[in-house]
């Protein structure tokens, strides 16, 4: 990793991290195209990989200013103080990204939803209906892959999903 | 009359009349029009009467009469009870029409009125207002996309429908540690590096779901906060630090039981064999293995050593392969996935000999634990049978001059029990205060608690009481907002206001009409007193005169000229009177025949003649028209 984070001057370097840590928290991850002209694609995989593990093994174990430096001895002194200054500022943000992925840790979880709500005027039988529909859509996480799951519901289903969604919380709050 | 025709066109108009701006007096009204407004106050009034009536004049003229009939036969139902036929609508005069139309307007529902006067709920004013947003946006005619106005876009492409997905932001503010806050990286970060909240996402569809989601997660997290540190927190008297690394340390507790718990029977079957048992062991498995390394493990004591281990590896893996410098590539990729397989395969080994001897240490330390445990009691039963051995030692000691140690033993007993007794006198002394102050103090303590729970339920209420409060103010202000925009409303209705002024002003105006009507009345009174009186005294005096007169007139013929001049006097002041009095009724009797004259021409009488003369022509032409078909038929 020395002979790669090297090749970037000073500035860029502070720039790169911050990306690299963006891409960690869940945002746009920096792209090759940008750096294409520094690294080879396989180089800049490796950078990256390499340079997210640090993140996240520097945060998971708390380690001291010296430790990180003690990991990146290969690197420029310039650029070890770049990359450790990115961790210490964003140390708060990589340790919820962290906690975060932890709290996922079972094999399906919910991670984003949306809902419409429609009014049914009138149907191939009835006339006119008048009722309300929600359409509920789950982005479920299921072992990596995200998959989503549609469903619409009368006022009753509905009322039946939130109650048990309820008993759920109260689970939860019970274990606190 | 303006002001009243005024309140019923207005009326007419709610009705749903279609009236043009520039009829202001019932005067203007045309046939059709009346028959609309008439139909229209009656389909209010009674729609089951009312729906049957056509709101238009037929042409024919023998249907015309024929729903001329029918409506005044509808008024005449609701309960007018002024005269009414065809000839009403047909050939209308104002002053009957205007009778009518004030009938039928104040047969009009009041409820109707009343229901948009009262201050209707939230929900309902919202539902008016989406009600109002749809059918205006369904009143707008669909353009094809290049056509469109930038304002129906929104509501008329697809576009405007984007899903509502989130992602992180990451904000200045959320910093929570203290200490942190002033760090310099942390200063730099935000100053130098960080951009704006609306540039940090790739698609700008999902900025304002990305904030709503982040200020309602923070803002959760607060109410949450709040209500457990009202109901339990303030409880507990602690610090909200204390309490909160109170509660950190009791769920790591937690966590750590679970754990272990699921951790354990998959620790007993050692070798991998997959669980059947829960997610959470199959998972725990899966890090006993070639684990995933980017977890926040919860500690426990069998995972750190893993974890360590598979992190370790890791990273050093990490620091290592970094490649030196460039080869013949086909070389290296052999000789590299060579010398991959080869480490694979020590790994392996490595890891079944971790877990073997893993378990071996275990055996040996609980083995261990045990051996030390014996040693310990052994060593215990030693001190004490040691001590035993030296009394027994010293009893034999004392053997020999038994008698005169027996002596000593018993004096010294009886000093140890003096010596007992005075301690305890003098324990007694000292305790005695002891146990006072002791008592003294507990009070103190159990008041101090009584207080600081008064405190507590104190601060409790008025937890209550702001809550309470906030929500009334709440409240009110939406039922303030709420007023201002139904004042807002009304404000159209000015005419309201106005009418009811008017009436006043007509009242009072009728209030001066009334006294000066009394006051000529006592003029009148006056006057015909003032008259009577005269004629009395006229009567009177003539009487007197002719008596006089009369006595003189037989010795005098002058007088008795004079006489007859009296009496022919009298006679023609008379006729001049009753000619006076005359011209008066006659004067009066001009005015009524005027004003009927007046009231006939308002009738329209020869107009309306003229047009039922057409109107009979017409009838007689349809009917030898029928007659005609008829025969033909």
């Amino acid at each position: 990793m020395a002979v790669l984070l090297s090749r970037l001057p000073h500035s860029d370097c502070l720039n790169l991290c911050h990306r690299v840590v963006d891409g960690l928290c869940g945002r746009e991850p920096p792209r090759w195209a940008d750096y294409s002209s520094t690294w080879s694609l396989q180089e800049w995989l490796e950078l990256l990989s390499s340079l997210t593990t640090l993140f996240r093994l520097a945060v998971q174990s708390s380690n001291s200013d010296e430790e990180v430096l003690a990991l990146l001895s290969d690197v420029g002194s310039s650029h070890a103080k770049a990359v450790l200054s990115v961790l210490r500022s964003r140390q708060e943000e990589i340790c919820h990204a962290l906690l975060d992925r932890t709290n996922s840790i079972s094999s399906a979880t919910l991670q984003d939803f949306e809902w419409q709500l429609k009014l049914a005027l009138s149907s191939d039988k009835i006339s006119s209906l008048h009722s309300p529909l929600l359409s509920l859509s789950l982005d479920v996480r299921d072992n990596g892959a995200l998959q989503p799951v549609t469903m619409e519901l009368s006022r009753e289903e509905l009322s039946k999903l939130i109650n048990a969604l309820e008993a759920a919380n109260k689970v939860v709050l019970q274990l606190k | 009359m303006e002001e009243v025709d005024k309140i019923l066109i207005h009326a007419l108009k709610q009705v749903g009349t279609d009236l043009s701006e520039e009829t202001d007096s019932v005067k203007q009204f045309s046939s059709e029009l009346i028959v609309e407004a008439v139909v229209r106050c009656i389909r209010v009034i009674d729609p089951a009467l009312g729906n049957a009536l056509p709101t238009l004049l037929p042409h024919g003229m023998s249907a015309r009469f024929r729903v001329g009939m029918s409506l005044a036969q509808a008024c005449q139902d609701i309960g007018y009870k002024g005269e009414i036929g065809y000839q009403t609508f047909l050939y209308s005069s104002e002053p009957e029409i205007r009778s009518l139309l004030m009938f039928l307007v104040e047969k009009l529902p009041r409820e109707r009125f009343e229901a948009s006067d009262q201050p209707s709920g939230k929900s309902a004013v919202l539902q008016r207002a989406i009600a109002a947003a749809i059918k205006a946006q369904l009143a707008v005619p669909w353009l094809p996309p290049n056509c469109r106005l930038p304002k129906y876009c929104e509501t008329q492409s697809l576009l405007a429908s984007h899903s509502f997905h989130v992602q992180p932001l990451s904000l200045p503010h959320c910093t929570k540690d203290p200490d942190k806050k002033h760090l310099k990286e942390v200063k730099d970060y935000q100053r130098n590096v960080l951009s704006p909240v609306t540039a940090q996402l790739s698609s700008r569809t999902s900025v304002v779901s990305s904030i709503l989601e982040q200020h309602t997660a923070e803002l959760s997290a607060a109410q949450e906060w709040d209500s457990e540190w009202n109901s339990q927190g303030l409880l507990s008297r602690l610090t909200p630090q204390e309490y909160r690394s109170r509660k950190l340390t009791r769920l790591r507790k937690r966590i750590e039981e679970q754990l272990r718990s699921a951790a354990l029977p998959s620790a007993e079957s050692a070798c991998g064999v997959p669980a059947s048992a829960s997610d959470l062991s199959e998972l725990l498995h899966a890090f006993r293995g070639s684990a995933p390394s980017d977890h926040v493990l919860t500690k426990s004591t069998h995972f750190t050593h893993t974890q360590k281990f598979t992190f370790t590896q890791e990273a050093a893996a990490v620091t290592h392969s970094i490649p030196t410098g460039h080869q013949l590539e086909g070389d290296v990729q052999l000789r590299q996935q060579e010398e991959l397989a080869a480490l694979q395969e020590q790994f392996q080994q490595l890891c079944t000999d971790v877990e073997h001897l893993s378990a071996d240490m275990k055996l040996m330390s609980v083995t261990n634990a045990q051996v030390l445990d014996e040693l310990k009691q052994r060593e215990l039963a030693n001190v004490q049978n040691e001590e035993k051995m030296q009394v027994k030692k010293k009893t034999i000691d004392l053997l020999p001059d038994a008698d005169g140690n027996l002596l000593q033993l018993q004096a010294l007993v009886e000093a140890s029990t003096k010596r007992v007794v005075n301690l305890a006198s003098q324990w007694e002394k000292h305790r005695a205060p002891l146990i006072d102050e002791h008592r003294r103090l507990k009070e103190i303590c159990s008041s101090q608690d009584m207080e600081s729970s008064r405190k507590l339920s104190e601060i409790k209420s008025l937890h209550d009481k702001i809550r309470v409060s906030t929500e009334e103010a709440k409240k009110k202000e939406e039922t303030y907002k709420q007023l201002l925009t139904e004042l807002e409303n009304l404000n159209q209705d000015v005419s309201r206001s106005a009418y009811t002024q008017r009436i006043l002003e007509i009242v009072s105006n009728i209030k001066k009409q009334k006294e000066e009507i009394t006051k000529i009345l006592s003029d009148t009174k006056e006057l015909q007193k003032e008259i009577n009186n005269l004629t009395g005294k006229l009567d009177r005096t003539f009487a007197v005169t002719d008596e006089l007169v009369f006595k003189d007139a037989k010795k005098d013929e002058s007088v008795r000229k004079s006489y007859k001049y009296l009496a022919a006097l009298h006679e023609n002041c008379n006729h001049l009177i009753q000619t006076i009095e005359d011209t008066g009724t006659i004067l009066r009797e001009i005015r009524d025949l005027e004003e009927q004259i007046e009231a006939e021409n308002g009738n329209k009488t020869v107009a309306n003649l003229e047009r039922i003369l057409d109107d009979y022509k017409a009838i007689r032409q349809e009917n030898s028209a029928l007659a005609a078909k008829v025969r033909e038929g």
